[in-house]
């Protein structure tokens, strides 16, 4: 039995996507693989046009439930 | 810990893999060329051999490439200097090491829904604080949840 030593991470990153370090893999609703890896970012805003891979659009959307605006930069 | 690393476990005892550290003193696999191997992968099999003879071997690689522990924390507490390579002598903050094995997460993408992420994983917060989750969470993927990460059933406004 293999691992590595550390366990995967899932950073949110603030208005922005979040990735995944670590093994991961990726199914459709109906658990077909999609993809597999060691490190991704997932969009979390909804406006990707290559879902569910984040594609910068998120730059003018907001994540985190706060009103007031701020730059993802 | 640094990436490359990878740990090994049988019922007794977990070896630890650093392969920044390796010399090539060779000892590992010319002692025990049925657990240290290297034409496999993973180069490490620990059914090859048994548990005695793969802690000794272990104590013997002259650097900390390979190191090992009890799974069993109290039988660690009673290790003392004939152990060299115990984690205790080498690479004490591997004592406390629990990660999990090998499982990866996996992500299932709900049709007009959330991210739905089951494993063993930590969860780090847009201000850097850690949380470790081991089950399922559902992650907002449409902006619209008024309880980020987490899904709220927003979606489905609209």
């Amino acid at each position: 039995m293999e691992s590595k030593v550390s366990t995967p991470v899932i950073e949110l990153i603030k208005n922005g996507p979040m990735r995944i370090s670590g093994n991961y893999s990726i199914t459709d609703e109906k658990n077909n693989k999609i993809s597999e890896g060691k490190e991704v970012y997932l969009c979390r805003c909804g406006k990707s046009l290559n879902k569910p891979y984040c594609d910068g659009s998120h730059k003018s959307n907001m994540l985190d439930g706060n009103q007031e605006k701020e730059s993802c930069d | 810990m640094e990436s490359g690393e990878r740990k090994y476990k049988n019922k007794d005892i977990t070896v630890y893999w650093k392969p920044s550290s390796c010399i090539h003193a060779s000892t590992c696999i010319n002692e025990l060329p049925t657990v240290f191997r290297t034409n496999k992968k993973p180069w490490v099999s620990m059914e090859g051999g048994s548990t005695d003879k793969i802690i000794e071997v272990v104590d013997r690689c002259p650097v900390d490439a390979l190191t090992w522990k009890y799974n069993d924390q109290e039988k660690n507490d009673g290790i003392g200097n004939e152990h060299p390579n115990h984690v205790k002598n080498r690479r004490k903050t591997l004592l406390t090491d629990d990660s999990d094995f090998d499982k990866a997460i996996s992500v299932r993408m709900i049709n007009d829904g959330p991210y739905i992420i089951n494993g063993s994983f930590y969860l780090e917060r847009e201000n850097g604080v850690r949380t470790k989750f081991n089950g399922t969470v559902s992650v907002c993927n449409c902006g619209r949840t008024k309880l980020p990460p987490f899904c709220d059933g927003s979606h489905r406004i609209g």
